[in-house]
């Protein structure tokens, strides 16, 4: 018998000696993803913090091939690596595309929402930082409300919603759409593995706890990831052809408030206890919001 | 023999045996030349968005797509931007890439234009010369494809259809023995929608002049590397100093291309080419379509008995600056048109010409004219004057705008 | 692999930027200021265990199934498991960091059930040779046989003396069978005798034999007698026919003599004497009311057996105490007085003090006394000093005379099985220690006992999960009998209820920590985790995540 909490597959193609910062979740995220994937695997990588992580020239942190690109680009280039490929016969190998939540949600999102309208046979892969790390913590698109970033200072939080690129994905009615974090390596591994087994656009988008960012202790990164789950700020869920949802099995055990997941993070420790409020009422509304997106039953006449 | 080339290409040409075994002439637009030279450089993964006055280009290329003529992957992408970086994919995978674009488009590619060329990438890519807005424009002039000069990619200006077509073949052979990118330019309307009759060379032969592309570095999951890595300082002029290195050895591998293109083909362009510039005092420099009501003036002019001669600048970059020095410096005057303006100072290929006169033994009195800008015609008459100013004016001028109404 | 790469010349260098080696030659390690270091810690149920049971390792073996490696592993620490597993207070549980999450573990229903599965397996005698210095141990109860045990183990040859026909003592004489099923005592003793452990019965030490003798024959002496005099009520009437000793009482009936109590008793007493007295005085028929001069919360016995006594129909009579007792036709008659309680005592709990004017009387066909027991040492009076009648022995149960070592109920006054037992192990390390340096004054027998540790416990990884219930025999059925009252677990339930332990402290590879690494610095090897400190950057996730708090994080360059 195995007394394992996780059995993941024992390959590594990720090397020590990175240039993540110490507990770095986007890290952490990319040794599950390729894990999941095995070495017949291409990563396109725009400007993010991955940049810096994968390595100088001539070095390279990831034992497959890594192609660098503009920030704004991630979806497309690895839509040129997949057209490339397939024309050379190579319809096996799985191309992802990593970019972080700056890269995706915000100037990324037209090439990410064309590779998606084109149903392109691409993994997109957004490590969510909630910040432009890379450039020293602004805020992004991504930045949850009241948050402080060196562009969002404690004085003038951020005042707007986190933007919500999964539905913003689902709209397009790609096969399949889904949330994980770092804190639960076998079910982000099990969506890498079904992403990779499905044709067509895939995205998937993974809570990655920064340390500096968050201004939170390395240790507590994978707590802090799995406190965004527990509180539900992270629900884990599966969105399939944009409209059949699935909540995931980490919603099975209890509930905790969201100030669980808020105290242990200097970012926030500026909220008062109104906004603190007003974020548990955001957190249930889009929880009930979650749950009839659940129960709302596909039409099965629809894709003609 | 044709056989022989023929099997070096994974799959065989879809085209039908007189195509494919004998070439034949066609009469079309220099938009619809740029695709036959796609279609018969086998090119893997094209990636386009349209823009006046390039429609025609992937129009045509997607039907060759869609009828099977072409075994291609064309991507259609949101944006210009996105197109440059689709083939910066592609072309890192392995793949013969190639797009088309103009003006608006070239200017939203920029920044992944220095990626192609960072990366080492021999992307191809038709130029349509068109002016920059606002004012909206949809005509011909040179500033959108200058305005890259400095990115790394070479520039050949074309002036027929037949050279585009065959521009199109020398450009992927180039840019794939020296791994740069190459764009080949073609004036809006002028070439773009002008239908000519041009020779379409057999596929075999073309499958001689240019075997399949075989990078030398790939994403490849049996030997993976990382492409485009942070570079720390005491790395990153060496790279940059093998991108100029490569730009030097693409004159040498041009000149040899467009001989190859000769001995199989039966028609050579050359990097400049001189027409009765030997003896000239005065000597006229062209780019593009001008080129073309050039040749005629100067006949007349010869005729007439004025010593003017004609130089006609193709390959813009590389600069052939030794080429340019030996052809000028005979003379006593150039005229330089540029169909584009560097606001601040001058016609660019004025500047280039000046720059590389500059160490020259002997350096004839230049005059810069401005031409043409936003599709102005640029007619014989112009040409007459312009010729006329400089044979009529001693010292040499910097900016002389032409046709402007004052 | 792990090159660091310097181009001298550019025509060294590839024309692009592209990667040519991973990017391990960067020893991140440097970056490191807490360093993570896997250090297993003692549990609290280890340490709350006298006899330090390694309960988690064993868990983890009954959680696979690995029922005969799990008995092994509890003898490592406990000859008895049969034994502990039904009788043992088990403090164990009462310190199981699980009831904070939910419910303690059965540790004790769990043991009996290796016991119960291995129930026809035995020691292998031990390998090598024979040494040549004997030992011998006065008394047979659990403190003696667990130190002939750990000393056969380790090929000393062991003669116990026992006064007693049969070898046991109060596990035989004095706990009743429908706790303890005789069959469970002859196994785990026939485990030690096969270990070549002579046991004589029959010699009384003192009486059949003297200590001297046995001293001029034996290399060290050990003596396990117990406490067997039952402590005196102190009150008129104790002589009287119908008044009995509680443990005599339990004698009787536990070597099988026939004994009739009448339809009334009552018994003094609130410890185990005193609960199984009563239990077996109910299943000789009798109506039981057990008097006991605190309340419930003070009573020594082990809850338990209280709980079960009720059940039973056992009645309690509290605060309570007998003044004078009476013969009157043929019946007793006894006097009794309200108690309340005042200020504690030394042993922390309150002393009962009469109430004035609140005496009563109870009519009965038999008391028992059951107020504790004393050790009888009088066959050793040359070697204790004495003071005021109280026998007064080294602290660390040495006597004056090196060499002769006391433990178990004999040294402690009553106590219980484990304690008995972890006597019984440090007699044998004591022993041991004394046989290789006789001159070594400073051999002491004290148990050593685990001290807790801290353990941070990460509790996300559990589940919660019920503990399983132990059936007992229905209250009716065990009032006419001596049939056993607990029941065995089932083998799934066993391994499900193992599965509930965190085993705390002690690394159980469950792989957190490789998986978490963020910096493939972890790596495991035949089930040991290593860090590798060339990368490791300290970030601390391993130890966080640690479900059961095996890894510390100690400062860099300290
Ligand atoms: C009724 C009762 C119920 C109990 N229930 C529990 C319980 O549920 N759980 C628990 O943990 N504990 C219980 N105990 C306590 C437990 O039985 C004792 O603490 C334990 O047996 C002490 O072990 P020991 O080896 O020190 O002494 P004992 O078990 O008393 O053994 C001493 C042995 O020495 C022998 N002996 C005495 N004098 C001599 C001599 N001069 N020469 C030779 N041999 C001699 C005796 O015959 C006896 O066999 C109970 C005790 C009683 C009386
Ligand atoms: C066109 C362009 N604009 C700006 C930048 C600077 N830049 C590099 S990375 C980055 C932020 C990246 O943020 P995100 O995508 O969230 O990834 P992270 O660094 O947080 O991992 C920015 C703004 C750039 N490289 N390119
Ligand atoms: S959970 Fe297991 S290891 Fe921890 S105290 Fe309880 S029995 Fe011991
Ligand atoms: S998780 Fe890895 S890097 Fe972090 S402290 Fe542990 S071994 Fe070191
Ligand atoms: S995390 Fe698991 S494998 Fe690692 S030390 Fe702790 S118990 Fe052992
Ligand atoms: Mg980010």
């Amino acid at each position: 018998m195995n007394r394992a909490n996780f059995v993941l597959p024992e390959i590594e193609l990720m090397s020590s000696g990175h240039l993540g910062c110490q507990g770095c979740g986007g890290a952490l995220a990319m040794r599950y993803v390729l894990k999941a994937l095995g070495e017949k695997t291409v990563i396109v990588l725009p400007a993010c913090c991955w940049t810096i992580i994968a390595g100088p020239f001539p070095y390279s942190t990831l034992k497959v091939p890594v192609l660098h690109t503009a920030f704004e680009t991630a979806a497309v280039a690895a839509s040129g690596v997949r057209a490339a490929l397939d024309i050379q016969g190579d319809t096996e190998t799985t191309v992802v595309a990593w970019a972080g939540d700056g890269g995706t949600v915000d100037i990324g999102l037209q090439s990410l929402s064309g590779a998606a309208e084109r149903n392109e046979n691409i993994l997109y892969i957004c490590y969510d930082n909630e910040a432009y790390m890379n450039t020293g913590i602004q805020r992004s698109g991504a930045t949850p409300r009241f948050a402080w970033t060196t562009t969002t200072p404690e004085k003038n939080p951020k005042a707007e919603r986190k933007k919500d690129i999964v539905a913003i994905m689902a709209a397009h009615r790609i096969p399949y759409t889904a949330t994980a974090t770092i804190a639960y390596p076998d079910d982000l591994i099990r969506k890498v593995q079904k992403a990779k087994s499905l044709q067509g656009m895939k995205f998937l988008h993974i809570l990655a706890p920064c340390p500096p960012g968050w201004r939170i202790a390395s240790e507590d990164a994978i707590k802090i990831a799995r406190l965004a789950v527990q509180a539900r700020v992270f629900p884990l869920y599966e969105i399939e052809d944009g409209e059949r949802y699935t909540l995931n099995a980490p919603h099975e055990r209890e509930i905790i408030p969201a100030e669980e997941y808020f105290k242990l993070q200097g970012r926030f420790a500026h909220l008062g206890p109104q906004e603190r409020e007003q974020m548990q009422q955001e957190i249930e509304r889009n929880w009930a919001r979650l749950q009839r997106l659940v129960q709302m039953k596909a039409p099965s006449d629809d894709g003609a | 023999m044709a056989i022989r080339t023929q099997s070096l290409h994974p799959h065989p040409s879809p085209l039908p045996t007189r195509e494919r075994e004998q070439s034949y002439s066609k009469v079309i637009t220099g938009n619809h030349a740029v695709s036959y030279g796609a279609l018969l450089a086998r090119v893997q993964v094209i990636s386009a968005y349209p823009i006046t006055p390039q429609t025609q280009v992937v129009e045509l290329l997607s039907e060759f797509c869609a009828n099977g003529t072409l075994h291609a992957k064309f991507i259609k992408v949101e944006s210009e931007h996105s197109a440059m970086a689709a083939l910066i994919g592609a072309a890192s995978a392995g793949a013969r890439a190639f797009t088309a674009t103009s003006a608006h488009g070239l200017a939203l590619m920029h920044e992944m234009l220095h990626w192609a060329a960072g990366a080492r990438l021999p992307i191809v890519m038709a130029n349509i010369n068109r002016a920059m807005g606002p004012p909206w424009s949809v005509w011909t002039d040179q500033n959108d494809s200058l305005s890259q000069r400095d990115t790394g990619w070479m520039q050949i200006y074309c002036e027929s259809n037949q050279e585009v077509l065959d521009t199109v073949l020398q450009a992927y052979r180039v840019a794939e023995r020296v791994s740069l990118p190459a764009m080949l330019v073609l004036d809006a309307f002028v070439l773009s929608h002008t239908a000519e009759a041009v020779e379409i060379p057999s596929q075999s032969l073309v499958d001689q002049y240019l075997p399949p592309y075989r990078a030398g570095y790939k994403l490849d999951v049996s030997d993976p590397h990382a492409f485009g890595g942070l570079a720390p300082p005491d790395v990153y002029m060496e790279l940059r100093y093998q991108i100029q290195k490569a730009h030097e050895a693409a004159l040498g591998e041009f000149a040899r291309a467009d001989e190859e293109f000769e001995r199989l083909f039966g028609r050579r362009y050359g990097l400049i080419e001189s027409y009765y510039a030997d003896d000239a005092e005065l000597i006229v420099v062209t780019s593009g379509t001008v080129t073309s009501t050039a040749r005629d003036v100067i006949d007349e002019l010869r005729a007439e008995g004025h010593r003017v001669g004609l130089l006609k600048i193709r390959l813009f970059r590389p600069f052939p600056i030794e080429l340019v020095r030996q052809a000028l410096m005979p003379a006593k005057k150039i005229a330089v048109i540029d169909r584009n303006i560097g606001f601040g100072v001058g016609g660019i290929f004025a500047q280039e010409i000046k720059s590389a006169l500059y160490n020259a033994p002997v350096r004839p009195a230049l005059f810069g004219f401005v031409a043409g800008l936003g599709g102005r015609d640029i007619t014989p008459e112009v040409l007459r004057e312009i010729v006329d100013y400089a044979e009529t004016h001693q010292e040499p001028e910097d900016l002389i705008w032409v046709g402007v109404k004052t | 692999m792990g090159r660091a790469i310097t181009f001298r010349s550019v025509a060294e260098m590839p024309p692009l930027a592209i990667s040519l080696d991973d990017i391990s030659h960067n020893k991140t390690g440097s970056w490191r200021y807490l360093r993570p270091v896997y250090r297993n810690k003692i549990p609290p149920c280890r340490a709350g265990c006298p006899a330090g049971n390694d309960i988690p390792r064993w868990l983890a073996l009954v959680a696979e199934g690995r029922l005969t490696e799990a008995w092994k592993t509890i003898r490592e620490n406990n000859p008895f498991p049969g034994i502990t597993g039904r009788v043992c207070a088990h403090p164990c549980e009462a310190y199981c960091n699980r009831k904070e999450f939910d419910e303690p573990i059965a540790i004790a229903a769990l043991e009996r059930h290796v016991a119960d599965e291995a129930f026809a397996l035995h020691d292998e005698p031990p390998s090598g040779e024979r040494r040549r210095e004997k030992i011998a141990i006065v008394g047979s109860g659990p403190a003696g046989l667990s130190c002939a045990y750990f000393l056969a183990k380790q090929n000393y040859p062991v003669t116990i003396y026992e006064a007693e026909s049969q070898p046991g003592g109060m596990l035989r004489l004095g706990i009743p069978s429908y706790r303890l099923p005789r069959d469970v005592i002859d196994k785990e003793i026939d485990d030690i005798v096969r270990l070549g452990v002579e046991i004589k019965t029959g010699y009384r030490v003192g009486r059949d034999i003297d200590l001297e003798r046995l001293w001029a024959s034996y290399d060290a002496l050990f003596i396990a007698t117990g406490a067997y005099r039952s402590r005196p009520l102190g009150i008129p009437g104790e002589e009287l026919p119908g008044v009995l000793a509680g443990l005599d009482v339990l004698k009787a009936i536990n070597t099988g003599r026939k004994i009739s109590l009448g339809e009334r008793v009552l018994v003094i007493g609130g410890g185990n004497t005193a609960m199984d007295a009563a239990r077996t005085a109910l299943r000789l028929g009798a109506r039981v009311t057990v008097i006991y001069r605190r309340t419930r919360a003070e009573m020594p016995a082990i809850p338990e057996e209280i709980a079960q006594a009720e059940a039973e129909g056992v009645e309690f009579l509290f605060l309570a105490a007998p003044q004078k007792i009476e013969r009157v036709h043929g019946r007793l008659r006894v006097h009794l007085i309200r108690m309340q309680l005042g200020e504690p005592d030394k042993s922390g709990r309150r002393r009962p003090v009469p109430l004035p004017n609140s005496e009563f009387v109870l009519e009965a066909d038999a008391l028992l006394k059951a107020i504790g027991e004393d050790p009888d040492l009088d066959f050793l009076a040359e070697e204790l000093e004495t003071s005021e009648g109280i026998v007064i022995h080294n602290e660390r149960g040495r006597l004056s005379r090196a060499g002769i070592f006391l433990g178990g109920d004999a040294r402690t006054g009553p106590s219980t099985v484990v304690e008995a037992i972890a006597d019984g192990k440090a007699a044998s390390k004591a022993i041991q220690r004394y046989l290789r340096s006789p001159s070594r004054t400073a051999s002491a027998l004290l148990p050593e006992r685990f001290a807790p540790e801290k353990i941070k416990l990460n509790t996300s990884y559990f589940a919660h999960q019920a503990r399983v219930p132990v059936l007992e025999l229905p209250p009716e059925e065990r009032q006419h009998g001596f049939a056993e009252v607990k029941a065995p677990l089932w083998l799934e339930d066993a391994i499900v209820e193992a599965q509930r332990c965190f085993s705390c402290g002690v690394c159980n590879a469950c792989d957190n920590c490789r998986v978490f690494c963020p910096d493939v610095a972890i790596s495991r090897v035949n089930g040991l985790y290593h860090v590798n400190l060339e990368y490791c950057k300290g970030c601390g996730i391993c130890a966080a995540e640690c479900p059961r708090g095996c890894i510390d994080l100690i400062e860099e360059g300290r």
